[in-house]
């Protein structure tokens, strides 16, 4: 097999683990729209990092990290309800990344092209993927209750704030790994169909996560490989087969 | 020495208009019934205590004080993709985390809310409304806690033929020896089973024995006039 298809195979697979993981936990606090539109924000970042020629990761993490940090500071410090500012920061950062970007880079940026990988971007993703999972089951327990229920994480004396702006920084760290391979408007899918579909048929919080990550490797590997038989790209394809599967389990919601 | 202690607490934007002007202070031992109509801030009251909102004046508890919180049944998403069993090692867990001291398996704490262990692998959107609240307690008697913070006015809501929840945390105050903090809207329950009552109307208006605070006037004054009040001595 070729270099490349198999670049883009572990690339994929990493990423659409640590994805369906982060969606795993996501989904306990009805987050997934608030991490789709943090996407966005990535957009001025990977333009800048085209631009001025460095690595787009790097680009799209500090961008991330700044949404992240406004999104965590407004929560906590008004009243303002988190989903009006992420609507209009988030679609500003948009607006400014499709100024800074040619048309051809914008299509590029928003639905990635994960045949265009080298080894450095394999390197960085299967790296970040792996620490994002080692730091998600770490702090597994403590998360979990969190982000079901800040109230309950108080009462036994954790600092649900501080493990909040954790949640979100491993957050923004999986949408910066991903953006390259899948876009700035699919990497969402990543992060929330598998984790949406795991959670129809989970019989158990442990089922839940590793189905997530489960579900998230193998619908990868089966958009990849179509989209090599199909000479399709491989982004869309995921999120077809991903789709189509979430609805079917809908079938086999439990409760 | 007081387990918990509220001097002056103030919360909201313009610094009392959610709550205002309470204090009181609880002893190892107490059971405190807060009431006061819906919006009086009950829950707030809870919320400041536990740290998730923000507020004037003092709150003090004792160094090392263990919490256990049961927040209403309806503050937790009944889908969540948790078993009974899970959702208790999340205490656990914390227990152990935070060095508390003791044994603190979950499955004394199951067994002291009358649940069986097949609950344990049984998902909380598969529970009944009673068993539910019964996890809740569970879970926040999970390593033995010394203040329990009980938010769930329509309690009283049980299966026939069993204990009612008050019932049940009487027996856990005896056994354990904690101090109990309930919201309630049943000034039976009130009479029944608090040695103390704080009354709630964003501000205080009584705090005491509810056989010397609780009379008509005070009652009127906290619920308004005409309406209906009841309460029956056992």
């Amino acid at each position: 097999m070729e270099t490349n298809f198999l670049y883009t195979l572990f690339a994929g697979g990493a990423i659409a683990a640590a994805g369906g993981m982060i969606g795993s936990f996501a989904l306990l606090r009805r987050m997934a729209l608030v991490g789709d539109a943090l996407s966005h924000v990535a957009l001025p970042g990977i333009a800048l990092g085209i631009i001025f020629n460095f690595n787009p990761f790097l680009g799209a993490f500090a961008f991330l990290a700044l949404g992240t940090l406004i999104i965590w500071a407004v929560e906590h410090r008004t009243k303002l309800p988190v989903e009006t500012l992420v609507g209009v920061v988030f679609t500003l950062a948009l607006a400014v990344g499709a100024l800074l970007s040619t048309e051809e880079e914008l299509l590029e940026v928003l639905f990635g092209d994960i045949s265009k990988v080298g080894g450095l971007d394999v390197f960085i993703a299967v790296s970040v993927s792996l620490l994002i999972m080692a730091l998600l089951l770490l702090f597994y327990k403590k998360f979990a209750l969190t982000l079901m229920s800040p109230d309950l994480s108080l009462s036994v004396g954790y600092k649900p704030h501080l493990l909040e702006l954790l949640f979100l920084t491993i957050f923004a760290l999986g949408i910066a790994a991903g953006i390259k391979f899948t876009g700035v408007l699919l990497i969402g899918s990543i992060i929330i169909i598998p984790a949406a579909t795991a959670r129809n048929i989970a019989w158990s919080m442990k089922s839940y996560i590793w189905l997530s990550s489960v579900l998230g490797v193998s619908w990868a590997a089966l958009g990849i490989f179509a989209a090599k038989a199909l000479g399709l790209a491989p982004g869309p394809l995921f999120v077809i087969v991903a789709g189509f599967l979430f609805f079917i389990s809908v079938l086999f919601r439990r409760n | 020495m007081s387990i918990l202690e509220i001097k002056n607490l103030k919360v909201g934007p313009k610094n009392g208009n959610i709550l205002d002007a309470v204090s009181f202070s609880l002893e190892k031992g107490d059971s405190l019934a807060v009431i006061g109509p819906n919006g009086a801030g009950k829950t707030t009251l809870f919320r400041a205590i536990l740290g998730a909102v923000p507020y004037s004046g003092e709150i003090i508890k004792d160094k090392n004080v263990r919490i256990g919180y049961v927040p209403q049944k309806v503050d937790l998403e009944r889908d969540l993709p948790i078993t009974v069993g899970e959702f208790l090692s999340l205490r656990e867990h914390a227990a152990e985390a935070q060095n508390w001291k003791g044994d603190h398996s979950y499955l004394g704490a199951l067994k002291a809310v009358g649940l069986g262990k097949e609950f344990l692998n049984t998902k909380i959107g598969e529970l009944s409304s009673g068993e539910l609240q019964r996890s809740l307690i569970a879970w926040a008697v999970v390593g033995h806690p010394d203040l329990l913070m009980f938010d769930e006015p329509t309690a009283s809501v049980d299966i026939a033929g069993q204990e009612t929840v008050y019932e049940l945390l009487h027996k856990l105050q005896d056994e354990h020896g904690l101090t109990l903090m309930l919201i309630s809207h049943d000034l039976s329950v009130v009479y029944k089973y608090a040695n103390n009552v704080l009354c709630l109307n964003k501000a205080q208006t009584c705090f005491g024995q509810p056989s010397e605070v609780l009379n008509s006037k005070e009652l009127e004054k906290l619920y308004g006039g005409g309406g209906k009040l009841y309460h029956h001595m056992h």
